[in-house]
């Protein structure tokens, strides 16, 4: 077979899949708005814009009670109410009934000042004061903790007002400053590398494993396989297809992240369409191999359903590689997306070259070229028991 | 008549469960997706609450005086950094961080032990923020071996002495529910999830499965009426909600997780958000028809929900924008309710508010999804 008729099946087949696809209000709608738009949009909702900074506690209703009446618990009050991370921290003289609100919605945490807090600052004795969470909201007690530790831990009850302390100085333990150094990064860039490869996972799979079961279900496939179109150029016409979709998905998302939520990629667009296509092709590789095992449409649907809540549990979009323990880690170290998340996260907020993430690059491709000649041979072996 | 629907409406709740038990794939849907989510929460829970990790951490000891050989005597006692290489200067330490060899570099500075007698030391710690739990893991560990380090100076263990300025506050933090700090509280939202997209998918399998084999006008044509029809579908997804339920809480108790509260309240609670939700699938699928479109509407629907109907974090953590979607959405509610009632043990009078939300906005949705699906019929 000449090059030329190969090329000419790849694009007849990349063609069919654009007809198919224009056809289809549904898989346009979710292939290039709900999965790109939905997924940045919720992020950028969530985690606010990449150039907008909030603080998680402003507006938390809380109680602040004062037992001890004393001019240093009165400085400590007046440093929280005036601060921006406490706007919704209101007086009251009642302990109990404060702590009974908890659980209602009215407040969510109550700090109270005990007696003799004045008393202990002033013989050079370590004073506390008590913070009752409602701990029925996931995450807020943390939050509200941390924030308030980090105004009362260099608490100068001396002082009228207190002294802005540097992220360092409120990280200082009992004499020895911490000095922490390496770039931090907003949320939604953080959630932007997550975002970019679980829309390619998504689609792709999706695309390719759907799309097949659908003309098998249909009764196309059979005739598709029996054609003298070769297996090679039905899948490379197949992947040609949906890399322009993951292409446009691409820049759909990193459009709205740009413009829309003021993303700054610590990389240039080049990179990330690359690393973007990559995950791309691997989970097509992926999509081909599920497709050779005669899954049904329902089928490929909870696959992918359960490959996603996989990778959320094991790739290290939620916990770190480095965290993760026993079979765990093995898992997430033979998952090529593990790779995909973590050459996404060092590009675009470590900015580091792509060329320099060599080792992520090669498990990635070779898991592609693994998944694709699985699926090839699978593919051949179908195609031969229907001659046959 | 009466007497008529009620019989209709069970003969259809029976169909629908029947034809679940002979369709494998849904009914591994229905009885795994519970259970693969639990996974998922252990696999999170254990990593967070594992004893010790082997976050790879390189140092570089720049003072080589007895404190700073004590310090990094902690740093490699820690359970959860492993010092993989002692490096001569702080660029090879920051090098091992920028080429991946490491999650952080420690660097004790040239005087640190001078310093540290007198009083005021400090140390450099440069960490891969890329990978956001572990570096916190590794500020933690660097902190802890500090503070370990200045206890023993103190006490004059180390051969040396000054006076440490203790942090002049300390915060004592008492959750009203009396509960270890564990990563349980996010189980009642994970029980909302699955009530969600359990009930999303029931119903827009049981409109679509009709459309696709034909068999939706042999019902119309059936003595039994729509309205039958329709209420015997969404019984049928009520009935398999409180299966749902019920399973996660068996799951719960073994997990030994310890639910407060009237246990017949979690399953109205979850019955309201199954409702509320079986009124939003047969709108959906009154336009989009396909089965498989439709799960994989489902599907896309579940990861935003996660952070934004308050399943895993707070909706009062969330940014502006999105604590006010959080609010729009009924879900975010029952959520809500689940917390208080598995989480504190508040009876109805304190979530009230919260299923009358879900109840109003069933009303509100259902009879549109009705009148929309009976048209595309």
């Amino acid at each position: 077979m000449s090059l030329s008729s190969f090329i000419a099946d790849t694009l007849a087949i990349a063609a069919n899949e654009f007809r198919q696809f224009r056809r289809n209000r549904s898989a346009i709608l979710i292939s290039l708005v709900i999965l790109p738009l939905f997924f940045t949009a919720s992020l950028g909702a969530g985690r606010g814009g990449a150039g907008t900074s909030f603080s998680a506690t402003t507006d938390i209703p809380m109680a602040f009670v004062d037992n001890d009446l004393s001019v240093a618990s009165n400085r400590l009050w007046q440093t929280l109410a005036s601060s921006p991370d406490f706007h919704s921290l209101s007086q009251s003289y009642d302990e109990q009934q404060s702590i009974g609100l908890l659980g209602s919605k009215k407040i969510y945490a109550v700090i109270v000042v005990p007696k003799g807090f004045q008393n202990d600052l002033d013989n050079g004795f370590q004073a506390r004061i008590i913070l009752y969470t409602d701990d029925s909201e996931p995450g807020v007690s943390d939050q509200i903790q941390s924030t308030l530790t980090n105004y009362v831990q260099n608490f100068n009850p001396n002082l009228e007002v207190q002294p802005i302390l540097t992220q360092a100085e409120k990280q200082s333990i009992a004499g020895v400053e911490i000095i922490q150094k390496g770039a931090s990064f907003a949320g939604f860039n953080v959630g932007l590398t997550i975002v970019l490869a679980v829309v390619q996972i998504f689609a792709g799979f999706y695309e390719i494993a759907g799309g097949m079961s659908r003309e098998r279900e249909e009764g196309t496939y059979a005739r598709l396989l029996s054609t003298p179109v070769p297996i090679e150029a039905i899948v490379l016409g197949k992947t040609l297809f949906d890399l322009l979709l993951s292409t446009a998905r691409t820049f759909i998302v990193l459009g709205l992240a740009i413009y829309g939520y003021g993303a700054r990629p610590n990389t240039d667009l080049l990179t990330l369409l690359t690393l973007s296509l990559l995950v791309a092709l691997v989970t097509m590789g992926l999509g081909f191999v599920a497709s050779a095992l005669k899954l049904g449409q329902r089928a490929v649907v909870i696959v992918e359903f359960f490959l996603i809540l996989f990778l959320f549990a094991f790739s290290g979009l939620i916990i770190d590689k480095e965290l993760l323990v026993g079979v765990s880690q093995t898992i997430a170290t033979l998952l090529p997306f593990t790779y995909a998340f973590d050459a996404l996260r060092r590009t675009v907020l470590l900015g580091r070259p792509l060329l320099s993430l060599t080792w992520d690059l090669e498990y990635l491709i070779m898991s592609g070229i693994i998944f694709y000649t699985i699926s090839l041979v699978l593919l051949r072996e179908s195609r031969e028991r229907l001659i046959r | 008549m009466k007497d008529d629907f009620v019989r209709h409406t069970y003969a259809i709740t029976i169909k629908e469960l029947k034809q679940l038990r002979r369709d494998p794939v849904s009914l591994v849907l229905t009885i795994m997706f519970p259970i693969l989510l639990i996974g998922i929460f252990i696999v999170i829970v254990a990593a967070f609450s594992a004893t010790s990790h082997n976050i790879p951490v390189v140092v570089a000891d720049l003072d080589g005086s007895p404190a700073s050989k004590l310090l990094i005597d902690k740093l490699t006692t820690s359970p959860f950094i492993h010092v993989t290489q002692f490096v001569q200067t702080e660029e090879q330490a920051l090098g091992a961080v920028n080429n991946a060899q490491a999650v952080g570099a420690v660097v004790i500075p040239q005087g640190f032990g001078r310093d540290l007698a007198s009083g005021h030391a400090f140390i450099v710690i440069e960490t891969d923020n890329s990978k956001i739990t572990s570096s916190s893991f590794v500020v933690g560990a660097v902190n802890s071996g500090a503070q370990s380090l200045l206890l023993e100076v103190t006490r004059g263990e180390a051969g040396a002495t000054f006076s440490a300025k203790v942090a002049s506050v300390e915060v004592i933090t008492r959750p009203i529910s009396g509960r270890p700090p564990t990563g349980d509280t996010i189980l009642p939202g994970f029980l909302g999830m699955i009530a969600i997209l359990g009930a999303f998918d029931d119903i827009v399998n049981a409109i679509s499965r009709e459309r696709e084999r034909g068999t939706f006008p042999r019902l119309a044509l059936s003595p039994v009426s729509l309205f039958s029809v329709y209420s015997g579908k969404m019984f049928a997804t009520v009935v398999l909600t409180a299966l749902r339920t019920a399973l996660m809480l068996v799951i719960f108790s073994l997990d030994g997780v310890e639910v407060r509260g009237n246990l017949l309240l979690i399953f109205l609670t979850t019955t309201l958000i199954a409702i509320f939700t079986l009124s939003l699938g047969l709108a959906i699928s009154a336009r989009i028809r396909g089965s498989s479109t439709l799960t994989v509407l489902e599907i896309a629907m579940t990861f935003p929900l996660f952070s934004l109907a308050g399943t895993t974090d707070s909706p009062l953590l969330l940014a502006p924008g999105g604590r006010a979607i959080a609010n729009s959405l009924p879900w975010t509610y029952g959520n809500d309710a689940l917390r208080r009632i598995m989480y504190l043990g508040l009876g109805l009078n304190s979530i009230t508010g919260d299923l009358l939300i879900l109840f109003i906005s069933s009303l509100v949705l259902l009879p549109i999804a009705l009148i929309l699906s009976k048209r595309t019929m």
